[in-house]
């Protein structure tokens, strides 16, 4: 057992010593200075830059998988919407007897994709993030209060 | 990507509280900002909010710092300084542990084969490669302090046997021992007293100079309407004449305003005629004996040309005068003292004409 899993370790080893090798040729989003400075803040310390690298990438897959499953969810209330509005177009279609006009020009993927903080945030609790974001700002302590109490 | 909505609220407080936030790590966290936009356009989207945005710039600078942390620790913990790559394998299984990786329960797996890794070998060969827009310089520059010298460098000699040359030399005395500065000169009172007696006579020579300038200048001296209060009956003792309160309309009677014809044969009267009494009372300084004098106007406004044109200063002071009861003008108050009258005529008339204080 011992040899086999001795070769199994080989394996493994050449495995990741070529995938190391071939982070050299893939440039990740992040750049490396940026990846080397927040490493060396945070006290790693490492001469070699396909660890940098396998950092960016390692970022690089993290930041990607939160964005497209806060892609998911803004594409499946969209289509919802779209759905929703299918349907009601033909229950109208079925009260009146001419033939509405059918816009079918009016697709989901025409509607522009814009990553909010609801999104964002459902996104981000499935990786164990939790963000809680404020809806809105008001001016003063005294926003929304009754007119006769606000005059204090 | 563009921004795709607007956000309520207070921009101001929430930029500002950004930066107290940042700490000073702008630049780094603008790259970040940029290298994240550019994930989620890869991603597809078209557009997103500011807010979210950034939450996600702070989510993976975060991810990068634990990650480089939890390395650091793995590799102490194995007594080592520097990481290698198997402490960031580990590192990663650790931040991944929520989500979970294959082979997460195997109690002994082996670090090169792990989930992880295999999880990130995917990614890199299934996602599209997409650099980062702009080159980034190496960040942050450190800049090379300024050495204090040693003392072999400065040549001094330490001040002792068990200091060694090569430490930086002591600060000079004068940092931190107070010497008292003495005044050298020897004071002679009668001296001070007459160099001062001096100083005030050359002031008032040159004051009552600049008042005769004022004086003898052509230009248009408008002089304050201190002839406006005399008919009346309450005397308003003031210091400055365009404090008195204005007249109502009709309590004075005055000429009629003629236009003058612009007939260069027509004699204009000039300042320097009007004024000549007083020209001639500021020259015999006699000012005490003229307070019981009345006060004599013209009956017709003189026209005063309001000339632009430098003249010179060196005008022969007209001798002619129409009428010497004028020289009460000046007066005011007889209490004064009168070099503090003097003084006094002369600065109003520097006030109300900024033209002849540029020519002198």
């Amino acid at each position: 057992m011992n040899s086999s899993s001795g070769e199994g370790r080989h394996d493994d080893d050449s495995a990741l010593t070529e995938f190391l090798a071939s982070l050299m040729d893939y440039t990740p989003t992040i750049p490396d200075e940026l990846v080397e400075h927040y490493l060396s803040r945070s006290g790693f310390h490492c001469p070699d830059l396909r660890l940098t690298r396998l950092v960016a990438v390692a970022a690089q897959k993290f930041i990607s998988e939160v964005a497209s499953d806060a892609l998911q969810y803004v594409q499946s209330f969209q289509f919802l919407a779209f759905f929703c509005s299918i349907e009601l177009r033909i229950m109208h279609c079925k009260a009146r007897p001419a033939p509405p006009v059918k816009d079918k020009s009016k697709q989901p993927k025409d509607k522009r994709l814009v990553l909010t903080m609801e999104d964002l945030s459902k996104a981000l609790h499935k990786h164990g993030v939790n963000l809680k974001h404020q809806e809105y700002f008001a001016d003063s302590p005294l926003t929304g209060m009754d007119p006769s109490s606000r005059e204090e | 990507m563009s921004d795709g909505g607007r956000e309520s609220g207070t921009d101001n407080q929430t930029s500002s509280k950004k930066s107290k936030v940042s700490g000073g790590d702008e630049f780094g966290r603008a790259i970040a900002k940029i290298a994240v936009t550019q994930i989620c356009g890869s991603t597809g989207f078209h557009s997103s909010h500011h807010s979210a945005l950034d939450a996600l710039t702070d989510v993976a600078i975060r991810y990068i710092s634990d990650l480089g942390k939890a390395a650091n620790f793995y590799a102490n913990l194995s007594g080592r300084t520097s990481s290698n790559v198997f402490d960031v394998i580990q590192g990663l299984e650790d931040l991944g542990l929520p989500q979970g990786f294959s082979g997460a329960s195997d109690v002994y797996r082996c670090l090169a084969s792990s989930g992880v890794v295999q999880e990130i070998c995917q990614f890199v060969s299934t996602s599209v490669e997409v650099p980062f827009s702009r080159p980034v310089p190496r960040f942050p520059i450190a800049r090379t302090p300024k050495q204090i010298p040693s003392f072999a460098h400065v040549g001094e000699a330490p001040a002792g046997n068990h200091i060694p040359d090569w430490l930086p030399a002591f600060p000079d005395p004068h940092t931190y021992i107070r010497t008292p500065v003495w005044n050298e000169r020897a004071t002679d009172p009668r001296a001070d007293k007459i160099e001062q007696a001096r100083q005030r006579r050359k002031a008032e020579r040159s004051l009552l100079s600049l008042q005769q300038r004022l004086a003898c200048n052509a230009t248009a001296g408008f002089m304050p309407a201190i002839a406006g209060d005399a008919g009346k009956g309450k005397q308003i003792v003031t210091n400055n004449p365009f404090l008195t309160p204005p007249l109502p309309h009709g309590e004075k009677e005055v000429s009629e305003i003629v236009m003058p014809n612009e007939d260069a044969d027509e004699k204009k009267l000039s300042v320097l005629e009007t004024f000549a009494p007083a020209i001639e009372a500021a020259k015999r300084e006699s000012f005490p004996s003229l307070i019981s004098e009345e006060r004599v106007l013209p009956s017709e406004r003189p026209h005063f040309k309001f000339g632009i044109h430098k003249k010179s200063i060196v005008v022969p002071l007209s001798s002619e005068t129409r009428n010497a009861k004028m020289d009460s003008w000046f007066l005011r108050d007889d209490e004064k003292d009168d070099k503090k009258r003097r003084a006094e005529m002369i600065l109003k008339g520097a006030m109300e004409n900024p033209q002849e204080l540029a020519q002198l």
